[in-house]
């Protein structure tokens, strides 16, 4: 706790993280307590999102922005994973080990207009382990290293889980567009 | 947060899905008020981010002390900074100017410190001369070097006793100014006194020392005869145009009146010698010899 408080450089952004913290816990706490379904649990990982937020205070502009919002729903939902995955850590490593025979990786081929809704239904079913990669990675370009640093692993693991999720979002789509062929 | 930087058309297409789908989901989330009045956290998690603002606040005071103090240390450090350097500028400017000018002046200045030290030594034998003049000087107030300096290596028996050559065999018997004159000398067992006139024709007042060197003529040279008991002597002053008999007592002295003597006086500085000897039957006085 006390190394992200030397985070904190200045007056302006101790104002900033008070006023996140006033204006949105209650939202982070639903958005954690929907996944989780235990309201003590939703409590931590939104104060784990806040210890993990005052390191990346940066990426925040305006505190009171929809994009703010987002933000704060990533990193809520990003700590959420983090203690589901404690909760069960044999099921990624079962997951890393299938994942190994994976196929190529031809996303970018299933990234079209035409896919477009069948790309929003595979995301919107898509684990939160791997849209919050997708979410840190494309919606606030962070590096490898700081989503890292947020969710605690390495960036070399950050790496490994993006493209798990990208083969996992690949399949996804190849069934879902099988599905709709067959329909 | 960046806009879409770098990706390519498929990615630009997946973030604008993942932004869409994020949405969609928050969309279903009910206001923040609404959410507090229904949920109130517990005493722990408000204790615990309570705490943890706190301690924001006091970490960023302790921070803002610090760098006030690191700031003033570093304006210290800067100005010492500043003063070591401008010193050094200082000094190196001075230093070759320094240079430049023993450079240019250098033959002179080697020049000028021979010359000081040809003065510097010219004034030291000035000074010790100075000093001896003035030892030459003082010297009439100390007592004479126990009367005039004999040969130790060239004595003869006079006597029963060593006597021992006078190293100055040539002395005056008269000064500029000054006479010495021994008067009466008989060499009677009844009366065994010289009598030493001293004169004083000059224009200043003169001073002399009451003992005298009485030195005999042994074939070769004047040979000293020592003192029998030596008295205590003094510097007497003698007044311009006056003169003074001293009596000389020769109990003080071997001797058995046979020979040629001479009396040596210490005038100032100089040594006066007045020659005599002695009549075997001198036993009249003048008055007697004018009335035969």
């Amino acid at each position: 706790m006390f190394l992200f408080l030397a985070l904190l450089d200045s007056l302006e952004e101790q104002e900033k993280f008070t006023e996140l913290y006033n204006h949105y816990r209650h939202f982070m706490w639903y958005v954690a307590n929907q996944k989780l379904q235990d309201a003590y649990l939703a409590e931590d990982a939104v104060q784990e999102a806040f210890f993990a937020l005052i390191r990346h205070l940066d990426k925040v502009e305006d505190v009171y922005s929809p994009r703010t919002k987002k933000f704060l729903a990533t990193i809520v939902r990003s700590k959420v994973v983090d203690i589901l995955r404690k909760q069960k850590p044999e099921e990624e490593y079962s997951e890393e080990l299938a994942d190994q025979k994976g196929s190529a990786d031809i996303l970018e081929q299933y990234l079209t207009k035409e896919n477009y809704n069948c790309l929003i239904s595979c995301i919107l079913e898509l684990e939160d382990c791997y849209r919050v990669i997708f979410e840190y990675k494309y919606m606030y370009q962070l590096s490898d290293a700081q989503i890292g640093d947020i969710l605690g692993i390495s960036a070399k693991n950050v790496n490994i889980r993006y493209f798990r999720a990208r083969k996992k979002l690949q399949k996804m789509i190849q069934k879902e567009g099988n599905r709709f062929e067959r329909a | 947060m960046k806009e879409h930087e770098g990706f390519s058309k498929g990615e630009e297409l997946l973030s604008q899905a993942i932004e869409e789908c994020l949405e969609e989901d928050l969309s279903f989330i009910p206001p923040e008020g609404e959410i507090a009045r229904k949920h109130q956290f517990s005493k722990r998690f408000d204790q615990e981010m309570q705490a943890f603002l706190e301690e924001i606040s006091a970490s960023l005071h302790k921070k803002r002390i610090q760098r006030h103090f690191s700031l003033r240390y570093g304006s210290i450090a800067a100005c010492l900074l500043v003063f070591v350097i401008c010193g050094g500028l200082f000094y190196h400017v001075i230093q070759n100017s320094f240079d430049d000018f023993t450079a240019s002046d250098q033959a002179a200045s080697v020049e000028e410190i021979a010359e000081t030290a040809e003065e510097a030594e010219a004034g030291e034998a000035d000074a010790g001369g100075g000093i001896e003049e003035a030892a030459e000087e003082d010297a009439p107030m100390d007592a004479p070097a126990m009367s005039q300096e004999t040969d130790k290596g060239q004595t003869k028996e006079y006597c029963g006793r060593t006597v021992e050559l006078a190293k100055l065999q040539e002395v005056p018997d008269r000064l500029e100014g000054v006479t010495t004159l021994v008067n009466c000398p008989v060499l009677d067992e009844e009366n065994m006194l010289l009598y030493l006139t001293i004169g004083n024709t000059g224009e200043e007042d003169l001073q002399y020392w009451n003992q005298y060197d009485l030195e005999v003529w042994l074939e070769d040279g004047w040979y000293r005869i020592p003192y029998e008991e030596q008295k205590d002597g003094q510097w007497m002053t003698l007044e311009a145009g006056m003169a003074v008999d001293e009596e000389i007592d020769l109990t003080a002295y071997q001797i058995d009146g046979k020979a040629k003597y001479r009396l040596i006086t210490y005038v100032g500085q100089e040594l006066l010698g007045a020659e005599f000897t002695f009549e075997e039957i001198f036993t009249k006085t003048m008055e007697d010899l004018e009335e035969e």
